[in-house]
């Protein structure tokens, strides 16, 4: 076996530039088969991370949903969150937001706006003004060229507007890209913790539950009880939120776009196959002198059909290890442009050298047994 | 060491081999004669089991190889025969000491040092120091040489060589046979197919072979 390796390096070695241009076929493949299966992953790993916190084991978690998009205010009241302690199974109730942001109205002089607003960032790029972690009480604000446009006309650094009746100084201007989300104005984190915070509607109930209490059946009953009791019934409704069905049309669409690529990689790699056929029935075309001096010492049919099998094995497998290298190249280009990092697992790695040992053996055995069935005396008549 | 009886084979209607019967003894250095198209060449690629299309029979150390599968007669051709081509039929891409180790590769018997299987038949033909040469960086002489431990690598019990100095000048053949008749006085059994008078009497037994048919098989007297 070690012999037949060698000779088929030796034989690869030999035409270096024919051999490393059938390679490319492959190694586009299987650079492809990497990126899309580091990009899934990537992808699976962040969606399931993310759902992870929602998806915990004993949980089971109510949503509150307004009745029309006005009522922003609606969600679960403390009274609410009494009676669905209560319910039995139940250990401990959380009632959290969905969102982050506290909504608000922003008044300059005679315009008013409607606004979203949070606490400051660490960082933050700004078209106009200086940008700092402003002290606990300070009445700073950062607010987007948007709302700028919107309330004033220019001089719109240390401007004094209302937000919610409070008065803050401008500090400066920000811009949102259409890639970054961002609110409308940014205050101090202890402002927005006395003034914003209670502001924002609790539309998330989190039940934990003990280990053996039926979950469904948990689910079925606070929302029943909700609808019964729940403080803000009439302008919203209640629903059990259930993250596997999410995760599992996520997990839906990743496999469809991860099936999709994987045709067209496997179209790659079948073109790559065909080349790799044809550079192997050249081989044997002008190497039958030597399958003749290797049949007249010795070697079998099978030796002879083995020796060129494992040749086209050891060109896609070579093929396949640069692929990966390149493969490795590209996401870690792809990484620098995508929202979620791309994960090369070791099952791809396994994946992508099995599909490039599968390519070789299936492409190479008709020229190999071709190699195989040569009569022994025409061989040996090649000079 | 080989029997054939009554062996014959035809391309279409042309006939290449007609009743050809021939015994060769272990250790004998037998040399087959011939002009061109007389059929030497095939029957030597009969005598070596390079071909099976064939009537009649062929017993090599008492055992009829007619019926045998293709890749059983590959493992006989590699353990108990070797051949020497008039065109030396070297690999060009590999070096001395590769095209020697090709049969060593296949073989089934038992070695355990390869090495020095391989440079103790590159003493032998005097090629020592030449193992990384390319053929294309040695003589024809320096070829057949390696051709020749090629062949005998492997302890084989019949060496095959079809006109082993039909590419080489005088004096290089003349080297050539030496090795052949030293192989030969070591106990090697020879079969050479030669068109050259002077290169037939190395051997110990001359036969001649015209229109596929083989005749005169008597035993002539080595002369040198």
């Amino acid at each position: 076996m070690t012999d037949k390796i060698l000779i088929a390096f030796k034989s690869i070695g030999k035409n270096k530039n024919r051999n490393f241009l059938t390679m490319l076929g492959i190694i586009i493949g299987i650079a492809s088969v990497i990126c899309i299966l580091a990009i899934g992953d990537g992808f699976a790993h962040t969606v399931t991370k993310g759902m992870g916190n929602h998806n915990t084991r004993n949980k089971v978690v109510i949503m509150y949903q307004p009745t029309t998009d006005d009522n922003t205010d609606g969600g679960f009241t403390n009274n609410d969150e009494a009676v669905l302690e209560k319910i039995p199974g139940v250990e401990q109730v959380k009632l959290a937001s969905s969102v982050v942001e506290a909504g608000a109205k922003a008044q300059y002089k005679t315009k008013n706006v409607t606004m979203s607003l949070n606490k400051q960032p660490k960082h933050l790029k700004l078209v106009k003004g200086d940008y700092f972690q402003m002290s606990g009480a300070s009445n700073g604000v950062y607010i987007s060229e948007d709302l700028a446009h919107k309330l004033f006309k220019k001089n719109v650094l240390n401007r004094l507007i209302s937000i919610d009746g409070t008065v803050f100084v401008v500090q400066g201007i920000y811009h949102i890209s259409d890639m970054n989300y961002r609110p409308d104005a940014y205050v101090s984190k202890t402002i927005f913790k006395q003034l914003f915070a209670n502001q924002i509607s609790k539309d998330e109930a989190r039940l934990s539950v003990e280990p053996k209490a039926n979950k469904k059946w948990i689910g079925k009953r606070a929302v029943k009880q909700m609808k019964k009791m729940g403080e803000q019934k009439n302008i919203g409704t209640y629903k059990v939120s259930n993250p596997d069905q999410v995760s599992k049309q996520f997990t839906k669409i990743l496999n469809d776009i991860t099936y999709f690529i994987a045709f067209i990689a496997g179209i790659s790699l079948l073109i790559a196959g065909i080349g790799v056929m044809n550079v192997m029935y050249i081989t044997v075309s002008e190497r039958r002198k030597e399958i003749g001096i290797r049949r007249a010492f010795g070697a079998t049919s099978n030796d002879i059909r083995n020796q060129f099998l494992i040749e086209s094995v050891v060109l896609c497998v070579i093929g396949g290890v640069i692929g990966i290298i390149f493969g490795y190249l590209l996401v870690a280009i792809i990484n620098a442009f995508l929202p979620f990092k791309a994960v090369i697992t070791a099952y791809a790695l396994i994946l992508s050298l099995s599909v490039s040992t599968a390519v070789g053996l299936i492409f190479g055995f008709i020229p190999s047994n071709k190699a195989a069935k040569s009569e022994l005396v025409g061989l040996l008549k090649e000079e | 060491m080989l029997k054939v009886t009554n062996i014959g084979k035809a391309y279409g209607k042309f006939t290449a081999l007609e009743n050809i019967n021939l015994e060769v003894a272990d250790g004998e250095f037998l040399a087959i004669m011939g002009p061109s198209g007389s059929g030497k060449s095939t029957l030597i690629n009969i005598l070596g089991l390079l071909d099976q299309s064939y009537t009649g029979e062929y017993l090599l150390k008492n055992k009829n190889y007619k019926t045998v599968s293709d890749n059983f007669l590959s493992r006989i051709r590699g353990d108990q025969l070797g051949f020497v081509f008039q065109n030396f039929k070297l690999l060009t891409t590999y070096n001395v000491y590769e095209n020697i180790e090709i049969p060593l590769i296949y073989s089934k018997k038992e070695q355990n040092n390869k090495r020095e299987l391989i440079e103790d038949v590159i003493e032998k033909v005097g090629l020592k120091g030449k193992e990384k040469n390319r053929p294309s960086e040695l003589s024809g002489g320096q070829q057949q040489r390696v051709a020749i431990a090629r062949a005998i690598v492997n302890h084989p019990n019949l060496v095959i060589a079809d006109e082993p100095t039909g590419a080489l000048d005088s004096k290089t053949s003349k080297e050539i046979m030496d090795i052949f008749t030293k192989l030969n006085q070591d106990g090697t059994t020879i079969i050479m197919v030669t068109h050259d008078s002077e290169v037939a009497e190395y051997a110990m037994r001359t036969v001649y072979i015209r229109d596929g048919r083989l005749y005169n098989d008597e035993k002539s007297v080595k002369k040198s």
